[in-house]
């Protein structure tokens, strides 16, 4: 029964979509886009164990160039699924109490990185080139992030980071024990992107200007709306992508496990409900609060929040189903190099 | 990739039912068309009569006075259906006070030739049609009654989600309060009570953002609205240097045996820091929602849109200064303050 879930966990293609090798240098754009690639990222799965067991995992450092809604080609790095792909974020892991993970890097780049799990594990420096298997094993659950620590902040920025969960053992519905339950459950990695400071880091260099993000990313996209020629395209459009869309009936309680790599301190507003606010850079709230909008802390801070996906309480006549914005309520975020209102940190929520 | 001409020609796309509206080109300091707007005013769905209604109309040639001497424009929502702005208005805009368990209209009035706006009520959780985010349904073109029902006591704010980076920045909201059947004077069923209220929305001004037209950036121009640089700080539509440490708009004046309730609204973009001056504040609900037990604390930290609802029971009499401390969104440094009194005699 276990043999599924590691198979599910190797083969998922998750978001290779912005293809290129680093030699090609193929800059992605609309057109490059393979959208069936993105068709098999769900929310994240989960079945629960009754025993620990190893997890495998290769990630392959790469780079390229990811187009902007207004144009611009903005440099990222990533710990990827293939030496072809560029995943930014990486694709995320769940893990189970007691779990051993065999993470294998490989550098495909000329330049030094590292793959940190801040309190669990930590490879040092994995040179240009080079590769290394960690082997570690997961007390503690809860939700965590993988970045690469060296040349902060900027590596982590540049994209190389992803969610990395840990599930209280043998159950499916907690984010630890004894804390509120859902039915499924979303990573949600934010970023502020400066390209400026992202072509400093391409060619090696110490940013020196002052950091001004002019994207703004939740697992890598930003929001397209009617009209865009990206709108509902799953590989661009942040509020149609598997893997921030919330997507529920009422009833569906959703955890979301929110990761802000980014160097900005945010609001994080829902529409149509209130969520449950479990936790914070890690930590358990002692009092679980409902919030409409919550304080997302800055330089790897994490929220916890569970989306009931209750009747909107203030509807009248009462409603099941609609569509409703998640959106950064400093709104600066919403924007994509200095306009394009609607094109910034985004997703939807639909009760269907 | 797409040019902006052709972004041009999507304007006005979207919307599901309407021709008009929009499109009437750049320039000036109203007209425009903007790009990705869905200008639209249809029937109210399942519409009934109301507990209580609201008209709220356009301004977009308000002023707000500063201490240093100088004014700074301002828009808003007008109280009553007008508002074709030529008639200024306050800010922040009219409150909308209502109680637990009314079923509410605000019907709101925008001439869609001149500009698009809606009304999104801040923490209210209605439908799709009545959550007023232009995107998920329509910008108002014409006139749309907002129908919702007030289902839970607390602090609210209302604030227009059209270009909202910048419609927000510019002044376009106000307060909200849901009272619990109880009425005014408790803040919600089973919660304290108070003597004395005061409605703190603390905000922030770039003046340099406050001269762009309502649809600035909405095609793709870089107008600079990923960068707020302020140089005004806000409490109630009162400046923080130094108007709102006696302004009777803001500043609190109380006696020893009174209990006060400070709606605490973050209204602006930068997280916030407001250090109560040495007062304990029993922090009994935010969001709307009450917590699950009070915390008392001396100072509270926000981001935008929050709100706290502060119950405040001083035990000496004196001069409380109150700072409202916003913070850079990288460093988190103080790089402006706002303050306020309260007066307990
Ligand atoms: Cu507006
Ligand atoms: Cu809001």
């Amino acid at each position: 029964m276990f043999a599924n879930y590691i198979k599910d966990l190797n083969i998922k293609k998750l978001k290779d979509i912005f293809i290129m090798k680093r030699r090609e240098f193929l800059k992605f754009g609309t057109a490059g886009v393979a959208s069936s690639m993105l068709g098999s990222l769900g929310l994240l799965t989960w079945v629960p164990r009754a025993h620990a067991i190893t997890i495998n995992k290769t990630y392959y450092i790469t780079d390229g160039f990811v187009a902007q809604v207004d144009g611009q080609d903005v440099y990222f790095r990533g710990f990827s699924n293939s030496s072809g792909a560029l995943n930014v974020p990486a694709e995320p892991i769940i893990a189970q109490q007691g779990d051993t993970l065999n993470i294998t890097v490989v550098n495909t780049l000329g330049t030094t990185h590292s793959f940190v799990i801040d309190g669990v594990v930590d490879s040092g420096n994995i040179a240009g080139g080079a590769s290394k298997t960690l082997s570690f094993t997961v007390n503690n659950a809860g939700s965590y992030l993988f970045y690469d620590k060296l040349n902060a902040p900027y590596n982590r920025l540049s994209g190389l980071h992803g969610g990395f969960a840990v599930m209280p053992s043998g159950s499916s519905n907690e984010l630890y024990d004894g804390s509120a339950t859902f039915v499924q459950q979303y990573f949600w990695v934010t970023n502020d992107v400066d390209p400026v400071w992202h072509d400093a880091i391409r060619v090696g260099d110490t940013p020196t200007t002052p950091f001004t993000p002019r994207y703004f990313t939740i697992n890598g996209r930003n929001m397209r709306v009617p009209g865009h020629p990206e709108y509902t395209n799953v590989d661009r459009d942040s509020g149609y992508a598997t893997d921030t869309r919330l997507v529920g009936s009422v009833g569906d309680r959703t955890l979301i496990r929110i990761q802000n790599v980014g160097l900005c301190r945010h609001s994080v507003h829902f529409h149509a409900n209130h969520v449950e606010w479990l936790a914070v850079n890690g930590a358990p709230r002692s009092q679980v609060w409902k919030k409409d909008t919550l304080n997302l802390p800055n330089n790897k801070g994490s929220l916890d929040v569970i989306y009931p996906f209750e009747s909107p309480p203030d509807a009248w006549p009462p409603v099941n189903t609609g569509h409703f914005p998640m959106h950064f309520h400093d709104e600066m975020t919403q924007t994509a190099g200095g306009g394009f209102y609607q094109f910034g940190l985004a997703t939807t929520i639909e009760f269907k | 990739m797409f040019k902006l001409k052709e972004l041009v020609q999507m304007r006005n796309r979207g919307g599901s039912t309407t021709s008009s509206g929009g499109g009437m080109g750049g320039g000036g300091g109203g007209m425009g068309g903007g790009c990705y707007t869905y200008p639209d005013a249809p029937a109210t769905i399942g519409r009934v009569t109301p507990d209580v209604s609201f008209n709220r109309g356009i301004y977009m040639n308000g002023s707000m006075q500063m201490d240093d001497g100088n004014s700074v424009r301002v828009w808003g929502f007008t109280d009553g259906g007008g508002g074709m702005g030529g008639m200024g208005g306050q800010f922040p805009s009219p409150a909308i006070r209502v109680t637990e368990g009314q079923i509410v209209h605000t019907n709101l009035t925008v001439n869609g030739m001149m500009w698009l706006h809606t009304i999104h009520h801040h923490g209210i959780e209605p439908s799709t049609e009545n959550d007023g985010v232009g995107h998920y349904s329509f910008d108002v073109d014409g006139t749309y009654t907002y129908q919702w029902k007030a289902a839970h006591a607390g602090t609210y704010f209302y604030h227009c989600h059209t270009n909202t980076v910048l419609h927000a920045e510019m002044g376009m909201y106000g307060a909200l309060i849901i009272d619990p059947p109880e009425g005014a004077g408790t803040l919600f069923a089973g919660g304290p009570s108070y003597d004395v209220e005061a409605i703190w929305a603390c905000d922030e001004f770039d003046s340099s953002w406050h001269n762009l037209n309502w649809d600035a950036g909405t095609c793709g121009e870089d107008v600079g609205l990923n960068t707020l640089n302020p140089d005004y700080f806000i409490i109630t539509g009162v400046d923080g240097a130094q108007s709102a440490a006696t302004n009777p708009a803001v500043a609190v004046t109380m006696s020893q045996q009174q209990t006060l309730l400070v709606r605490y609204i973050n209204a602006g973009y930068l997280a916030q820091r407001i250090d109560f001056g040495g007062l304990d504040v029993e922090i009994h609900m935010s969001d709307g929602r009450a917590l699950p037990q009070p915390e008392t604390v001396t100072e509270i930290q926000s981001v935008s849109a929050e709100r706290y609802d502060c119950i405040i029971k001083p035990n000496s009499s004196g001069v409380y200064t109150i700072t409202i401390e916003y913070l850079d969104w990288v460093t988190d440094e103080v790089i402006g303050t706002a303050q306020t009194r309260i007066t307990v005699t």
